[in-house]
């Protein structure tokens, strides 16, 4: 067969036709998937609305945007999850430059609170959420599984992003 | 000497004259040529398999790119719709069929990231690299001659 754009064997058709049938089984994979994010705390992803912050995965949501109080809960390490090679330190202290890339598009502000830190994460340039309290949480990192798609200021990628609290000991508050 | 004598003598200095051998530039010009329309092409179906793949396995990752629709199940398949197109263009690109046409279509593809990109964000390093992408793509589409194809 021939086209205008060159041409098309039976060979060819066969191996167009193999590869959209793998596409539709990956896609099918991809759709199944779709509700799992990429980390916990994702700041963007089909479960929220508006590419709006979410600060961890079972942080129970604040009611009336004040700070939102949830139960200290030792979860696994955070160096032993997929995402332990994407997570940026933000706090304490300075971060690092991959950090401050990582933290490229988001805002991310932390505050002491007795025994733990409370958190209040967003999309820079948008109102910012209400701030989630982590009794026992000591350290903030910020997931950013592509460096790519920083750009300037922007981050065109929120899908990618997450921000997850730890103890002292390294494990994620939940 | 007549003109003829000087002809004819400039005619025998002209076939003693050994014919010099192509420069490197001259065989490494004859070689770009011939290869680079097969080494654009297998770059940009890398590219497409790359983006179709993640596209189809995360779609939620690249919802935050669809323009005008906002992070929903919509926005999910219209990245998994994207992926799947970037993939068969992918394998058309690697494997030599319909090469200009499935060029085409990665232009139109490419062109829309671009323009919607440029629109809600500006111009940015990143839009630059997609550019340099489209710049590739129009060039396969008007390439005739390629190597390592499926032709049957």
């Amino acid at each position: 067969m021939r086209t205008s754009g060159g041409s098309v064997g039976p060979r060819g058709v066969t191996l167009l036709l193999v590869t959209a049938v793998v596409g539709a089984v990956l896609a099918a994979y991809g759709w199944s998937g779709r509700g799992a994010g990429p980390a916990p705390g994702a700041l963007g992803g089909p479960s929220s609305t508006s590419a709006g912050p979410r600060s961890s995965p079972s942080a129970s949501p604040d009611g009336a945007g004040s700070a939102g109080r949830t139960a200290a809960k030792a979860g696994p390490l955070l160096g032993s999850q997929s995402f332990a090679a994407y997570s940026f330190l933000v706090w304490p202290g300075t971060p690092s430059s991959a950090a401050r890339t990582a933290m490229t598009g988001l805002s991310v502000s932390v505050r002491r609170t007795g025994s733990g830190i409370s958190v209040s994460a967003g999309v820079r340039g948008q109102p910012q959420g209400g701030a989630h309290s982590y009794p026992g949480g000591a350290r903030v990192y910020v997931v950013e599984a592509s460096m790519g798609d920083e750009a300037g200021t922007s981050d065109y990628n929120l899908g990618d992003d997450a921000v997850v609290v730890t103890d002292a000991h390294g494990r994620i508050v939940q | 000497m007549t003109p003829d004598q000087a002809q004819g003598r400039s005619a025998v200095r002209g076939a003693a004259r050994p014919v010099a051998p192509p420069g490197l530039a001259d065989r490494a010009g004859r070689l770009s040529a011939d290869w680079s329309p097969t080494v654009g092409r297998l770059l940009l179906g890398l590219v497409l398999a790359w983006f179709g793949y993640h596209e189809l396995v995360q779609p939620s990752l690249w919802t935050g790119y669809v323009p005008l629709v906002s992070a929903s199940s919509l926005a999910v398949l219209l990245v998994l719709a994207h992926g799947w197109l970037l993939l068969v263009l992918a394998v058309a690109m690697v494997a030599g069929i319909a090469v200009r046409l499935a060029a085409a279509v990665a232009v139109a593809l490419v062109l829309e990231i671009v323009v919607s990109l440029t629109l809600t964000t500006g111009l940015s390093d990143l839009v630059l690299r997609d550019v340099g992408v489209l710049g590739l793509a129009v060039c396969l589409t008007a390439t005739t001659t390629q190597r390592l194809v499926l032709r049957r």
